[in-house]
């Protein structure tokens, strides 16, 4: 079964290394070349420079609202706690190209109103991917502070700490871990997304996944492959480190 | 306005303060596009200008009257159910392994299954368009071991977005398996064992009615997953054919026909939820017994 | 009903021994109780005679079958679990009949079982409910006629009552006692609690580490301890560090004379509390001055503290003689008396 899921993404990368420029079993060699030829193409040098802005600033955004409103959620309950628990985390439920559409549409309507571009745009797309980091970040904080000892914080108090500063230096520390993960996850999901940002992209700003989906719909060859191979080097590896925040198999 | 009241308890503002810039971004760039977007498929396409603001269900007529249309989405639906019924008669061993094994290299197994869901749906189409092409890895197997003289079309067939969809969607399986199985309690199997049922009876009679409600919600969230599939179908399955989410989006991008999209849309959601729901419903009539505490 | 053999069973994970070179012979119808503190040993050895664990070494036999490879389903060694360990999606009766339906029990017969195991813990009434309807006790007495419904070769009960309040448990505890000796019931039970081990054992086997440190009747443990251990464990014994001398003397290293028999070899003397009477003049075997330290109030004794002259310290158990008698003073000079008979020595 492991052989089962893990074998496409084994296959890309050794793909990636081939030496042909057609797809062909067994190769007649390996090489490294691909990598740099992706990096000179401008279609995957960009879309992986943008990729990485719209998916550090999303999910730093993301986080800090989430964080607040988490905080808000877990420890300070207010009539209508729940029902904002649970808008938060809609957008999780909602398949991800009817939410692509729908956001695409709204902004057509709102470029009207507003007069100013937002399909296309950097600013558009990275507000639509806050909704993405928002839910996991909510997700991920509130599990956080249900696990915690709530008396470490009454200590504090209790030593003369008021209320306020008490969170600051007990709470939210202890959060740390939740924290980080959360930001790494969301930086993560926002990536590699794929059907929320196809319709909001626009020429020359365009995601990774969506310059590589759109090769892939006409080739399959180690280009790609190395371009491929490079987002999974990359999300692999802030998965391993986000495993040391928090227990990722809890969490998804 | 300060966080603390006169007693030192906090403001009963400060609460919904901080949950408001979340919930305005969600609600501004989620639920009211959404909202539009229902309202869209009541309106009507004109050629000339697109949409014209109107209330009418011919939108909804055009799809359930196109016999084109409904293959669409019951295509969507057979593979949609296939590959979740795969996915947990695959999966659910590898469940009750993880959830019982005191291996040290559980954690590292836990791992390598949630490697690939955040590797990205297109990167993980892309190997199984290695694997499945005339000139992949299955094709030269087995030519090189003399099964076959000709190339299998595998490619761009239902069965290749069959085995695509089922190998994105069989790790959040195996996960929400996983805790179901790890929150039973080990000493009821054993007490069926030591009142002498072998391996497979108390696997029959115990542990899967128990864990059967648990079942039906992961059954249902990859249930849902696979209905909404779209770069799996879009790379794997090729232009013979066509799922709900890739023909949605078609409508809205490339024929601008947004209101029949948005119907598409509409149907997708909530014909989604529906059958996922009712068959929800039915587990839980059959198990109810163990739902209680 | 069958007698258990367990033949040197040891058990190993990793390089942790759990159990070490475990013998005993278990007759029909007997009960013995393995107690020891956590981790000792005594539910890995349950386990191995269910057949859960395998162990590293040794045999079981449960009557004339050597069980040692024997999977689970196959040995008729009825359980109890801690936790009970009900099926959460049968009722009551379901739950009994289970394991007549695994052993085929043919229909007809089925039900009359399950009736007549129900009656004996008194759940008839309540044979439709769920065990989520059931209180704590009401859970552990089906787990029990779950067991004994299969007729099993062996009882084996893994700490049933500790989930129990302390009144429950001695309700219980009695009951199944009662149902044991009734029915003839070969049975292991492994408990923590060694008022529990004490009450209902006909033999016990104290276990530390993996290792068995004695074998016996309950009065047998209890009064003549075969180590420190067992003498600690069981009730409170004042122990004597020291030096055995001629004629069955033991010179304390605080220097007080104590005659028991063995001590001429003895490294260690002890003599339960409850056997030290304080006297204002010496009598008995033997009479150890000192003066009292503290006196403990624990309702139906007291617990007296004597610092002995020379340095030892002893505890006294005397009843609470309520107002017939004063209690003992702090810095009255007594005497601690007892029998050389009383005392027990260790060589360790």
């Amino acid at each position: 079964m492991y052989a089962f899921m893990l074998s496409p993404i084994v296959l890309v990368v050794w793909l990636s290394f081939f030496k042909d420029a057609i797809l062909y079993f067994p190769p007649s060699g390996y090489t490294l070349s691909w990598y740099v030829k992706a990096w000179e193409n401008p279609a995957f040098a960009n879309g992986f420079i943008f990729s990485l802005q719209v998916s550090l600033v999303a999910a730093f955004i993301g986080v800090t609202m989430g964080v607040l409103a988490a905080v808000a959620i877990a420890r300070y309950r207010f009539s209508g706690s729940k029902g904002v628990n649970t808008l938060l985390l809609s957008p999780l439920l909602i398949p991800g190209i009817v939410a692509g559409v729908a956001v695409y549409l709204f902004y057509l309507r709102a470029e009207n109103v507003l007069d100013q571009d937002l399909v296309g745009t950097f600013g558009g797309l990275v507000i639509a991917h806050v909704c993405l980091t928002i839910p996991w970040t909510v997700r991920l904080v509130t599990a956080g502070m249900a696990g915690l000892d709530g008396s470490i914080e009454e200590a504090a108090r209790n030593l003369g700490a008021s209320a306020p500063k008490a969170f600051m230096r007990v709470t939210l520390p202890m959060l740390r871990p939740s924290i980080v993960a959360a930001a790494l996850f969301s930086f993560v999901v926002s990536f590699e997304n794929l059907e929320l940002s196809l319709s909001l992209v626009g020429p020359g700003r365009t995601t990774l996944p969506i310059a590589i989906m759109q090769y892939l719909e006409f080739n399959l060859d180690p280009t790609i492959a190395s371009v491929a191979s490079v987002q999974i080097l990359l999300l692999g590896i802030i998965m391993l480190v986000t495993d040391r925040y928090v227990k990722l198999s809890q969490v998804v | 306005m300060t966080t603390a009241t006169q007693d030192g308890r906090p403001s009963r503002w400060l609460g919904p303060g901080l949950a408001f810039p979340a919930s305005l971004v969600v609600l501004v760039i989620i639920m009211i596009p959404i909202l539009q977007l229902a309202r869209y498929s009541f309106n009507h396409f004109d050629p000339v200008e697109m949409m014209q603001t109107a209330f009418t269900f011919e939108n909804y007529a055009k799809f359930f009257g196109d016999p084109y249309y409904r293959d669409i989405f019951f295509t969507t639906l057979g593979i949609a159910a296939l590959c979740t019924v795969l996915a947990l008669v695959l999966g659910f061993p590898v469940a009750y392994f993880l959830a019982r094994t005191q291996s040290r290299y559980k954690s590292l197994f836990v791992i390598l299954l949630v490697f690939p869901l955040m590797v990205g749906n297109v990167v993980r189409a892309a190997g199984w368009m290695v694997a499945l092409g005339n000139a992949g890895v299955v094709n030269a197997v087995l030519q090189g071991l003399g099964i076959i003289d000709k190339p299998l079309t595998l490619m761009y067939t239902p069965t290749a977005v069959v085995i695509g969809t089922t190998a994105v969607v069989m790790p959040y399986l195996i996960l929400t398996l996983q805790s179901v199985l790890e929150g039973m309690d080990l000493s009821v199997e054993e007490a069926a064992r030591n009142v002498g049922a072998s391996f497979f009876t108390t696997f029959r009679r115990i542990v899967l009615p128990i864990a059967a409600p648990g079942v039906a919600a992961g059954t249902m969230l990859v249930f849902i997953l696979c209905m909404n599939a779209y770069a799996t179908p879009v790379l794997l399955g090729g232009s013979g054919l066509t799922m709900m989410a890739p023909a949605l989006y078609d409508q809205i991008t490339k024929a601008s026909n947004w209101p029949f999209g948005a119907a598409l849309a509409v149907i997708l959601v909530c014909g989604t939820l529906v059958i996922a729901l009712f068959s929800n419903w039915l587990i839980h009539r059959r198990y109810i017994k163990t739902m209680a505490s | 009903m069958a007698k258990v053999s367990i033949e040197n069973i040891r058990k190993q994970f990793g390089a942790a021994v759990a159990v070490s070179d475990f013998s005993l012979e278990i007759a029909e119808g007997e009960l013995v109780t393995f107690l020891g503190p956590s981790g000792c040993g005594k539910t890995t050895t349950l386990r191995m005679i269910a057949g859960f664990i395998t162990p590293t070494a040794g045999r079981i036999r449960i009557g004339e079958t050597d069980v040692t490879r024997l999977p689970v389903h196959k040995r008729d060694a009825g359980m109890v679990f801690q936790r009970y360990a009900l099926f959460p999606h049968m009722t009551v009766a379901e739950n009994v009949a289970f394991g007549l339906e695994m052993h085929k029990v043919p229909k007809a017969d089925r039900d009359a079982k399950i009736r007549r195991v129900l009656d004996m813990v008194r759940m008839t009434e309540l044979r439709d409910r769920y065990p989520r309807q059931l209180s704590g006790g009401q859970q552990q007495r089906v787990a029990i006629a779950r067991a004994l419904a299969i007729e099993p070769k062996v009882f084996l009960l893994d700490e049933p009552l500790s989930n129990l309040d302390a009144k429950l448990r001695l309700e219980v505890r009695e009951e199944i006692r009662a149902l044991q000796r009734r029915l003839g019931l070969t049975t292991v039970f492994v408990t923590h609690d060694q008022e529990e081990a004490l009450a209902i054992a006909d033999r016990m086997a104290i276990m530390h580490d993996g290792i068995v440190q004695q074998v016996g009747a309950p009065d047998t443990l209890y009064e003549r301890p075969a180590n420190l251990f067992v003498a600690d464990f069981l009730g409170k014994m004042n122990v004597f560090t020291g030096r055995g001398q001629a004629n069955d003397q033991f010179e304390t290293k605080a220097g007080q004379r104590i005659a028991a028999p063995g001590g001429g070899n003895a490294t260690h003397v002890g003599v339960r509390p409850e056997r030290v009477r304080l006297q204002a003049q010496p009598s008995g075997g033997n009479a150890l001055p000192g003066v009292i330290e503290s006196s403990l109030y624990l309702g139906s004794v007291l617990e007296v503290r004597v610092q002995l002259d020379g340095g030892d310290r002893l505890i006294s158990q005397i009843v609470n003689a309520g107002t017939r008698a004063a209690p003992p003073a702090a810095g009255e000079r007594v005497y601690a008396c007892f029998e050389p008979d009383d005392c027990v020595a260790f060589t360790q």
